[in-house]
C-alpha cells in the first residue's frame, strides 16, 4: 500500500466498509478511492472474506415446518406470470442482456410452456376444476413441487445422464465440465476456465455453445459471456439430448475453443 | 452409484436414494448430488424440481443465519423466503470467482437480515444475545473441528480476541451496527469502537490468510 493519505485512511475505515456498516458519505469517498487503487481493494477484499467467514460461522437453524414448500411454490407464482408472457427471443440469449437477468432465460420460459402443456393433458385425465381458479401455469409447477416434495424416493432407479470434460480444441487437460439432463425438461449445465496449458491468451466474449450429433452436424444451444477464459451458464435445452455425443465451444469468430466427448453416466441407486 | 463411463475407469460417485426424484413427467432426475454452482444454473431454467432441491440443500444455513440476526422465528422466515427468492431472480448474475453459492446465499440472507432489523427495531440486538450468539459462534467442539479445521482455527481466533473486541466485531459483522450504534451499546467514544472494530477484524485477517498461524495471532 502507498503513501498516500488516502490509503492511511481506508486503512482505519477498511473493516467497516467491508463490513458493510461506514456510513454514506464516507462509504463513497471509500468506494472512490478503491476504483483508483488496487491496493486499497485487495485490502479491502480480504477483509470482506473475513466477514464472509464470521457470518459462516453462525450455528445453521431448522426450517420450520413446510418451508421449503412454502419457498418453492413462491418461485414457482414468479416463475408463472413469464410463462405467460410467451416472450420469444433468440435461444439462450436472453439471460444475457442486463435488463433480463433477473429473469429466468427464454428457452426455460419455452420449457415451462412445454411442462404446461404435458400437464393439461394429465389435467383433462384427472378431470381436477382446480386449474382454471388457480391459473395454470402456477398450478402446474406448484403441482410438480408437491410431487417432488411428497414422493418417496424410490428404492432402485436409474437415469441417464450425459457428462464430459471440455478440453481445449488445442488439446490438454480438462478446463471445464458439461452436464447435460436429457429428462423434461431438459437443461444443461456449462462450466469452463479456459487458462490452462493448450489454452491461447485467456478469452474474454461472448462463446456459442453447440451440441453435436454423431454425424458431426451440430445444433446451437446458446451463447454466454466468458471473462478471462472463466465462464458458467446453464439453459433449458429443446431437443432431445440423447442423440448428441459432443458439446462444442466457439468464440464469435466460429473459433473453436474447447470440446467436451458426452459420455452417458447411470446413476444406479442400490437397494437399501 | 452415478459411473462415468469408460472414462471415468470404474470411479464412482455416491448417489443416494433419497436424490433421485420423480418429475413431472414421471421421469427422475438424479440432480441431488449436482455441484452447488450446476444446480443453481438449473434453478435459474425455471425448473420446479430443481427449486426445490436447491431450497433443501440450503434452507438450514439461510434460515440459521436469518434467525441469528433477527432473532424472530417469523421474521428469519421471511428473510430465508425473500433470501432464496432474490437469489433465484438473480442466479444469471453469481459470479463463482467471488465466492461458493454457500457464501453468495448467506451474504444474500445476512444483507436481508440486517435490513429487516434495521426497519422494525431501534435497537439492533440485545445484549443478552450478543453473549449467546458469541459464546455459540466460539464454541469449537471436536465434531467441528474435524469437520472444518479452518472454520474451528476461526472460532479458536475469535475466542481469544480480548472480549470487547470481540463484541464490537460481533456486533458490526453480524449484526451490521455502525461504529457509532457499537458506541452508543458499549458506552465508548466511537473513535474506540472503530479501534476496536478494526483491530478485531486485522487479527481475524492474519487468521484467514495463513490459517495454520492461527494459534499465533495476538
Amino acid at each position: 500500500m502507498s503513501s498516500d493519505p488516502t490509503c492511511d485512511k481506508l486503512r482505519e475505515i477498511g473493516a467497516e466498509l467491508a463490513l458493510g456498516v461506514l456510513p454514506g458519505r464516507e462509504r463513497a469517498e471509500a468506494v472512490a478511492h478503491l476504483d483508483r487503487c488496487a491496493d486499497c481493494r485487495e485490502h479491502v477484499r480480504q477483509l470482506t472474506l473475513v466477514g464472509d467467514r464470521l457470518i459462516g460461522l453462525l450455528p445453521d437453524g431448522e426450517p420450520p415446518p413446510g418451508f421449503e414448500n412454502r419457498v418453492a411454490r413462491s418461485l414457482a407464482r414468479q416463475a408463472a406470470p413469464a410463462t405467460g408472457r410467451g416472450r420469444s427471443r433468440a435461444p439462450g440469449r436472453a439471460h444475457r442482456d442486463p435488463r433480463d437477468r433477473d429473469r429466468a432465460p427464454g428457452r426455460a420460459h419455452q420449457g415451462l410452456r412445454d411442462r404446461a402443456r404435458r400437464a393439461r393433458l394429465r389435467l383433462a385425465a384427472v378431470a381436477t376444476a382446480a386449474v382454471v381458479a388457480v391459473g395454470f401455469a402456477g398450478w402446474a409447477i406448484g403441482t410438480a413441487v408437491e410431487e417432488v416434495t411428497a414422493a418417496p424416493p424410490p428404492a432402485v432407479e436409474t437415469e441417464p445422464v450425459l457428462v464430459g470434460d471440455m478440453v481445449p480444441a488445442g488439446g490438454g487437460g480438462a478446463v471445464g465440465e458439461v452436464y447435460a439432463h436429457p429428462g423434461s425438461p431438459a437443461w444443461m449445465f456449462v462450466s469452463v476456465a479456459l487458462t490452462g496449458p493448450g489454452t491461447a491468451i485467456p478469452y474474454t466474449g461472448t462463446v456459442t455453445c453447440l451440441l453435436e450429433r454423431g454425424d458431426g452436424t451440430t445444433v446451437r444451444v446458446g451463447d454466454f459471456p466468458v471473462r478471462d477464459g472463466h465462464g458458467r451458464w446453464g439453459a433449458g435445452v429443446d431437443a432431445d439430448l440423447t442423440r448428441f455425443s459432443g458439446a462444442r465451444l466457439t468464440s464469435s469468430d466460429g473459433t473453436v475453443l474447447a470440446t467436451a466427448r458426452l459420455k452417458q453416466a447411470q446413476v444406479l441407486t442400490p437397494e437399501e | 452409484m452415478i459411473f462415468r463411463g469408460e472414462r471415468s475407469g470404474g470411479r464412482a460417485i455416491p448417489w443416494r436414494p433419497s436424490d433421485v426424484y420423480r418429475g413431472v413427467s414421471g421421469s427422475r432426475f438424479p440432480v441431488g448430488r449436482l455441484p452447488d454452482e450446476a444446480l443453481l444454473s438449473g434453478l435459474a431454467t425455471g425448473d420446479p424440481e430443481l427449486a426445490v432441491i436447491f431450497v433443501r440443500r440450503f434452507q438450514h444455513r439461510v434460515i440459521g443465519v436469518a434467525m441469528a440476526v433477527t432473532r424472530d422465528p417469523q421474521l428469519a422466515e421471511d428473510v430465508a423466503q425473500q433470501t432464496f427468492e432474490r437469489a433465484w431472480r438473480h442466479a444469471q448474475i453469481y459470479d463463482p470467482r467471488r465466492g461458493s453459492v454457500m457464501t453468495w446465499l448467506t451474504t444474500i440472507a445476512h444483507n436481508l437480515a440486517v435490513d429487516a432489523v434495521r426497519a422494525r427495531r431501534t435497537e439492533p440486538m440485545a445484549p443478552e444475545d450478543l453473549e449467546e450468539l458469541l459464546g455459540v459462534v466460539t464454541e469449537t467442539p471436536e465434531r467441528w473441528a474435524l469437520a472444518d479445521e479452518a472454520s474451528a482455527q476461526l472460532r479458536a481466533a475469535l475466542a481469544r480476541l480480548p472480549r470487547e473486541q470481540a463484541r464490537a466485531l460481533m456486533m458490526a459483522g453480524v449484526y451490521g451496527m455502525t461504529a457509532r450504534q457499537v458506541a452508543d451499546a458499549e458506552r465508548i467514544p466511537v473513535g474506540t469502537a472503530k479501534t476496536r472494530i478494526r483491530a478485531a477484524m486485522a487479527k481475524m485477517r492474519a487468521v484467514v490468510a495463513s490459517p495454520k498461524r492461527g494459534d499465533h495471532v495476538q
